[in-house]
This record gives C-alpha cells, sequence and structure tokens, in this order.
C-alpha cells in the first residue's frame, strides 16, 4: 500500500491566472511554474468563493464556503466557528506533522490552527508582505530536511505578487515596452489617487529619484517581474524536493487566493470587484506518485472549497459532512471523467459588498450596498461576447436579470439555513473597509 | 442543487494549448533609464500606518 503523501500547499497571494503563460499569458513571467503545470494538472477555471485575503485562504482551509463559515470580509468582524472543519487540524490528527511558513495566523488565530510549526520570516519585516520567496524558502527547505516524521504537511504563503510591487532591481527591462514610467503629463493613474490603497503607493513604492511612476503599462511590468521573481522560488522549491528526493509522492498545490485587477473596471492594482481577473484563480496540482497524467489540463469550473476535500481524500482521511467543497482527487487520477460545477457563486465584503453568480456564458454581480465606484446595483456581462466584462447589459436583459437574481437568492437563503444563519453575512458585515475610502475622497 | 457538479467532456483535446513563448524576458534596451525602486523603512512604517488605518492589517 503506497505511503500517505506529504503534501505542499502553496498559496501565491494575489497571482492572477491569466498573467502565468500556462494560462495563455503572452509573456514569459513563468516558465517555470509552466514547466511545473507541465508535470501535473492543471485546472484551467477555478473560482473563489470569497475575496480577498482572509475569506479565501479561510475557505482554502475549511472546504466551506463564505456563506457557510460566516468570514466574508478581510478585517471584518466575523470570527471562524471553533468546530468548523480546518485543514490543518485534520491532518495533524491523521498523523501528519503539519508546518505553516506563513503570517496570517498574525491578523486572524484561526489560521494557526493545526500546525505544529509556525515559521514567519516576515517578523523581520514592517509589513509581512514585504517578506521574500528568498526568505519563505531558505526556511521551508530547511524545515523540509529536518522534519522528524513523514508524511508532512506544508503550507507556503509567498506574497512576492501582493503590493507593493518592489521586484528585485536586477529586474529592471524586462516586460515593459518602452517609454517614460514617470512622465509627469501621464495622468492614467490619476483615478487611483482617490483610493486609500492608491493613495498609499503614490506616497510610498511608486516615489522614485526619477519622479512619480505615472505609466500603469509600467507598475503592470512590475507586478509582472514579481510574478517571474516569484517563478524562481517556485523552481527552487521544486529543486529542492527533488535533491531531497521526496519529489514522487509529495502532492504539491499552487492556487492563489484571488487575482488581481491592473486597470480593470476602474480597480487599479488591488484584489476587490467579483471580476474574473479577481476570481479566477491558477490550480496546478503535481503528484508524481499519484499516477497524474502529466499536462492534463481540466475545464470544467471547479471551486476554491475543493481544495480541502481533495487533499483530505489524498491523505486517506474521511471527509468531514459539513464540507461545500467536493473532491476532484478521482478526476485526478484518472478514476473518473473530469466534471465540475455549472455555474459558480461568491461574495466580497470589504471594499464593496457584493455577490456574482457566473455561468460559462454570464456573469451576473450583485449589489448588497451601492459601492464607491457608481457601478449600479445588478450588472450582467455576457462573457462570450464581452470576456473582459467592460460592458453591462443588464438593461438589455431584465428577464435573465431577474432569473439569475432569484437563483442567487434561492442559493443564498439555502446555504444560511444549511449554516443556521438568520442573516446574510454580507449584508451584515457590510464593506468594513468603506468608510475610510469615503473619508479618504472628503 | 444548481452548484452540484456536472459531467463534461474531458478537455484534453477540448482546450487550446497556450501560445508559444519566447525562450527569455525581452531585455529592453533602456532598462538603464528605467527608475530604480527603493523602499525605505519610512516608506514600508507608512504603508503599515496607512493599511492599518483601513483595517487591513492589525
Amino acid at each position: 500500500m503506497q505511503a500517505k503523501p506529504n503534501i505542499i500547499l502553496i498559496s501565491a497571494d494575489s497571482l492572477r491566472a491569466n498573467h502565468l503563460g500556462c494560462y495563455g499569458y503572452s509573456l514569459p513571467t513563468s516558465p517555470n511554474i509552466d514547466a511545473f503545470a507541465g508535470q501535473g494538472a492543471l485546472f484551467e477555471k477555478v473560482f473563489a468563493p470569497g475575496i480577498p485575503t482572509q475569506p479565501s485562504h479561510t475557505t482554502i482551509f475549511t472546504g466551506q464556503h463564505p456563506v457557510t463559515h460566516g468570514v466574508v470580509a478581510h478585517g471584518g468582524k466575523a470570527k471562524l466557528g471553533r468546530g468548523t472543519p480546518f485543514l490543518p487540524e485534520i491532518l495533524l490528527g491523521e498523523g501528519y506533522t503539519t508546518c505553516a511558513v506563513d503570517t496570517l495566523f498574525r491578523e486572524r488565530i484561526w489560521f494557526g490552527r493545526g500546525y505544529e510549526y509556525i515559521i514567519d520570516p516576515s517578523l523581520h519585516h514592517l509589513f509581512y508582505a514585504s517578506v521574500t520567496q528568498e526568505e519563505l524558502n531558505d526556511r521551508a527547505i530547511q524545515w523540509m530536511k529536518t522534519v522528524h516524521k513523514q508524511p508532512f504537511f506544508m503550507f507556503i504563503h509567498y506574497w512576492d505578487v501582493h503590493y507593493p510591487y518592489v521586484p528585485p532591481d536586477r529586474m529592471r527591462g524586462q516586460f515593459y515596452k518602452g517609454g517614460n514610467p514617470t512622465d509627469p503629463d501621464n495622468h492614467a493613474l490619476d483615478e487611483w489617487w482617490d483610493h486609500p490603497v492608491g493613495a498609499m503607493a503614490k506616497d510610498t513604492w511608486l516615489r522614485t529619484p526619477n519622479g512619480l511612476i505615472t505609466d500603469p503599462n509600467y507598475v503592470t511590468a512590475l507586478y509582472d517581474r514579481e510574478i517571474r521573481y516569484l517563478d524562481e522560488g517556485i523552481a527552487a522549491l521544486s529543486d529542492a524536493l527533488e535533491k531531497e528526493g521526496l519529489s514522487e509522492n509529495t502532492m504539491v498545490v499552487l492556487l492563489a487566493d484571488h487575482g488581481e485587477s491592473m486597470t480593470d473596471h476602474r480597480i487599479f492594482y488591488d484584489h476587490y470587484g467579483l471580476h474574473d481577473c479577481c476570481v479566477q484563480v491558477p490550480t496546478i496540482i503535481r503528484w508524481p506518485a499519484g499516477n497524474l497524467k502529466a499536462g492534463t489540463r481540466f475545464a470544467p469550473f471547479r471551486q476554491l472549497f475543493d481544495i480541502a476535500p481533495t487533499l483530505l481524500e489524498a491523505a486517506g482521511s474521511d471527509l468531514p459532512e459539513d464540507l461545500d467543497g467536493k473532491s476532484f482527487l478521482p478526476q485526478l487520477t484518472g478514476k473518473e471523467e473530469p466534471s465540475g460545477y455549472d455555474r459558480v457563486i461568491g461574495c466580497e465584503s470589504t471594499w464593496q459588498s457584493k455577490y456574482y453568480l457566473r455561468t460559462d456564458r454570464y456573469k451576473f454581480i450583485l449589489a448588497r450596498y451601492p459601492d464607491l465606484l457608481g457601478n449600479p446595483d445588478r450588472e450582467l456581462f455576457d462573457l462570450e461576447a464581452d470576456p473582459g466584462e467592460d460592458r453591462n447589459i443588464a438593461a438589455e436583459q431584465p428577464q435573465l436579470v431577474a432569473e439569475m437574481e432569484k437563483e442567487l437568492e434561492a442559493w443564498i437563503a439555502e446555504k444560511m439555513e444549511a449554516a443556521g444563519r438568520t442573516e446574510d453575512p454580507v449584508t451584515k458585515e457590510g464593506p468594513v473597509a468603506v468608510e475610510i475610502w469615503e473619508q479618504h475622497r472628503g | 442543487m444548481e452548484q452540484e457538479p456536472q459531467k463534461q467532456a474531458s478537455v484534453d483535446t477540448a482546450v487550446p494549448e497556450p501560445p508559444a513563448k519566447p525562450d527569455s524576458p525581452r531585455l529592453n534596451p533602456d532598462a538603464a533609464d528605467e527608475p530604480e525602486q527603493v523602499i525605505r523603512p519610512e516608506d514600508e512604517a507608512l504603508v503599515v500606518e496607512r493599511l492599518r488605518e483601513l483595517g487591513y492589517i492589525e
């Protein structure tokens, strides 16, 4: 009987799927991640049921939708219930040695649940997201070499791609088509300064000896350089696994908690808004001993709450009954045909409080509160004709809007009832950061 | 329930491969003219202060 696999769960914070070569990006940001995908399985359409970081990671670890576990906002008031299943805690009970190379427990205590070891090199920085892949890898690789007992579960949370985008200086020149990054007459980013995160960027990491960075193409190039830097880290980690003889029976999962808007939808270099640039995430799994067919690509919809049950099944654990997610392990190993969801639902409640319902063809977005960008409370996008979700056709398709809204509300009501909730958590939490934004705009 | 998994056809042949890429990043000959980014300790402290105000970090 095959030994239980080691499991390494990698979360690349803010990594937008379609800025990776293996997801169709035209620039060479990710040669090593692309190679990694070629050795394993790539899921083309995985969606985050909740964004940004705290709701999404809570979903990844619980296998539950945010409406079920209740954590719908980053920095919100809701706390995760102690009885909610939590991936590392279950794996610990299954005999795994568990380790997080991560910062999240400093923000919300439940992110520390179930770990025998927590390693946090970000303590050497004022801002935890300044920690680099090299610092994380140094500790993670050393821990893998010396762990006293296998199998192990390790969670590594890379922050390189999260703002501020300050890639290594040696990457200057990459991915920028030329021009003047600090042209004072370029006002394409002016609207961003009205947002507190944009104002922060303007006052800090966009300031250079040459002047303020004003060209959005240059900021996007900085983001892409951060991906390339992260890509080097994935290669280093992968090489270390190979060198230590751990590669064969270690299941490595690379995913993101959410994507990133560049300038899409007037949301600048941030991760809110329920458009695909933010809610569609990369998900790649490599596990040589698991009989995964190398280079397989899965197109059916999956959601991040499917990760926990999949890893638990790989670990030979019984699945808790109160998971929303469903294991796709039998599909990974070829025992079942690829399948998925015909529609996905997600939410956010940080800069704005909204839900989305997405089918293969349409995306419907419903606001619980008016947003500060002036978007209507109901938006509908035809993803076939308008994959960038640039043209709201809600007024042209009132019947479809009504149908999708009815379906969405029924789903929310059903989930709330199943979770024993009497109030919609998105409505209850409200957009927790919006007051600061309003004050900032005066 | 509408979110139950639905059987779909295998995607091995249905999904196009990503476009071919050059072997290495294109180096911009004007790279030396690009601004040097240096995030100073006081900048990082300001980032932390602003994100605390937002409730993003504690």
